[in-house]
């Protein structure tokens, strides 16, 4: 009879390269273009119908929405989530405002440093605790379904810690 | 060059109006144009004349429309003349010359390509005559004037000088009611043989109310007396007036009854309306009025009923319905107030909406069976369309786009003063009808220059 403990997970070194990979890549790609989002805007513009397969000389149009990104679109937090905060005692009104205009950028940056492989370690407990700022503030407007989405994300986290020192690839080995 | 002048003769009108093809051409084919700018320059000089709410909503249209300069501004109130001029300065950067007294204007302002008129009714002919006799192209609002003898000196003075005479009946230039008369009425023939048209304009009683005014802006006494206001009151009020308008048949009716003859192609046989001041009862004008007009058409009798009341808001606003036998036109210059609507019976639209000429509106949901439909009498429910498209811009601008290009030679205008005369020309005979209590049957003195 064997002598080895059942092993519930693999321990073969490639795989775990692997999967800090596939973990490093998901959190840096969702960070990424969740702040690239809130630049994001829709543009109305006005196109000729085509009757008969062209355009009608009669000038008739319809309303087309084209989605754009402009530093002018720009919404950290969104503004029906905004006015909920704003309601809840709790919330730190002065705060708010910074809190809005820093969100996009630091998911940006955080996605990038993780994506890259700079300050690793550290730039996923500062991914965590933004998604902890997330949590808190939809635990007090109770939107208990972004709350266990946002607990996803977290168990992600933790599990890339995890796998932080099979992490190969980086710029920036340290922290 | 301007077309040679086309009066009616009393022959030519009961000819054209027995024989509805020819009465068809009659409204359908605008005035041919001419024309270039004063100083040969890529620029049009217009002069504004009347800068009351009307003027400002013209203005606003115009001020998206490029390669127009406005040189002048003339009002008789200086609240108003100063108002527009800065709204003018505002817009391009330098303040026009101001003017109370558009002689004046005429006999300084050197350059001008075009006029703006939007005075009252009652200053509509004279203003446009002077103008036109000035070498001027003119844009009028409608209606023509508060009497037909004014309409037809408007006419006459446009085919005499050889100018342009645009009259603001600005549906004629809207894209929807153009492809609607064009593609849909004239060429698919959706409707089949259309019977019956209802019109209405219901507007609220608190939109009816006499506009208030500051005292301390009031005109002096002198001036309002010179250009035949008896106080401020009448200046401010002039709509509910005799003597300087026709009511609201002429105030918000004319638009639609406008479309009316214009979608049919022919001039009405006859009217019957009737009238009263039902609720604002010191005015001299009815409040409420409602008016059938009877139309002979290649196609068969159209019976026309139009509505305006000043009193009431419900029952949708403002629109135009065409009721034919195989469908029904509901249109209006609010997009969202517009329908078209299937007979059960009529050939299928399908390769219509193909091509895209027409497009299907989301099915309503059914509603559930009550108790006290009687089904054998009910008719199918007709099956809902839309135009293939609208447009997003003012209401007025199509139509003073379309009197710029004319002027720039570049097109022809789509209501010049002989066709909407020809239009409002029945309109005048409303308030008779209603006041006599008696139909009047069209003669050419009735309808003729």
């Amino acid at each position: 009879m064997s002598t080895e403990e059942p092993r519930c997970c693999s321990t073969n070194p490639l795989a775990l390269v692997y999967g800090s990979l596939l973990l490093r890549v998901w959190l840096a790609v969702r960070a990424i273009q969740t702040g690239v989002e809130k630049y994001a805007g829709t543009s109305v513009t006005e196109q000729v119908v085509n009757v008969d397969g062209a355009p009608n000389e009669y000038g008739l149009t319809a309303a087309g929405a084209v989605k754009q990104y402009a530093l002018e679109n720009y919404h950290g937090v969104p503004q029906a989530l905004m006015k909920k905060f704003e309601a809840e005692p709790l919330m730190l009104k002065f705060a708010l405002p910074l809190y809005d205009k820093v969100l996009g950028p630091a998911l940006i940056i955080l996605g990038l440093t993780i994506l890259l492989g700079i300050a690793y370690r550290t730039s996923l407990f500062l991914l965590g605790l933004l998604y902890i700022s997330l949590t808190w503030g939809l635990v007090l407007i109770k939107q208990d379904d972004g709350v266990s989405w946002l607990g996803v994300h977290m168990i992600l986290i933790v599990m890339a810690l995890m796998l932080a020192d099979h992490n190969r690839l980086s710029v920036l080995k340290k922290g | 060059m301007n077309p040679p002048s086309l009066p009616i003769s009393r022959r030519d009108f009961l000819a054209r109006t027995a024989a509805g093809a020819g009465a068809g051409l009659v409204l359908g084919a605008p005035n041919l144009l001419r024309a270039a700018n004063a100083d040969g320059s890529d620029k049009l000089h217009v002069a504004l004349v009347g800068m009351g709410k009307q003027g400002r909503v013209l203005f606003e249209a115009m001020s998206n429309i490029p390669g127009l300069h406005f040189q002048a501004v003339c009002d008789i109130w200086d609240y108003n003349l100063k108002g527009g001029m800065a709204k003018v300065r505002a817009l391009q950067g330098h303040t026009p010359k101001g003017y109370s007294d558009i002689d004046e204007m005429l006999a300084t302002e050197k350059g001008l390509d075009a006029v703006i008129v939007a005075t009252p009714d009652f200053w509509h002919s004279p203003h446009t005559v002077k103008c036109l006799e000035a070498g001027l192209n003119v844009y009028c609002e409608k209606m023509m004037s508060n009497t037909i003898d004014g309409a037809r000196a408007m006419v006459r003075a446009m085919e005499k000088s050889g100018k342009l005479c645009q009259i603001g009946h600005q549906r004629r230039s809207n894209p929807r009611y153009r492809y609607t008369r064009d593609k849909l009425i004239n060429g698919h023939k959706i409707c089949g043989q259309i019977v019956n048209i209802n019109g209405q304009w219901n507007r609220a009683v608190a939109s009816s109310q006499d506009i208030a005014f500051n005292p301390k802006l009031s005109i002096k006494p002198e001036i309002l007396a010179k250009y035949g206001f008896k106080d401020m009151q009448q200046f401010m009020n002039w709509r509910t007036f005799r003597d300087l308008s026709g009511g609201p048949i002429s105030d918000l009716g004319a638009h639609q009854i406008d479309i009316f003859g214009w979608f049919l192609g022919v001039a009405p046989k006859s009217v019957f309306a009737s009238g009263g001041n039902d609720f604002f009862k010191t005015r001299e004008h009815f409040d409420n009025v409602m008016a059938i007009f009877e139309y002979d058409t290649p196609q068969g009798g159209v019976r026309a009923f139009y509505q305006v009341l000043t009193t009431t808001s419900a029952g949708g606003g403002f629109w135009e319905s065409f009721m034919g036998t195989e469908a029904t036109i509901k249109i209006s210059e609010i997009a969202s107030a517009s329908a078209i609507y299937r007979e059960d019976s009529a050939p299928p639209w399908d390769g219509l909406v193909e091509r895209g000429i027409l497009k299907r509106s989301p099915a309503p949901p059914k509603p559930a069976p009550s108790a006290d439909a009687v089904a054998s009498y009910e008719s199918a429910a007709p099956e809902g369309f839309e135009l293939p498209g609208g447009f997003n811009k003012p209401a007025h601008q199509p139509h003073l786009e379309n009197f710029f290009d004319a002027v720039r030679g570049k097109a022809k205008l789509n209501c010049d003063a002989r066709h909407a005369f020809e239009s409002e020309a029945p309109i005048y005979w409303v308030n008779p009808s209603a006041l006599s209590k008696q139909p009047i049957q069209f003669t050419a003195e009735h309808l003729s220059v």
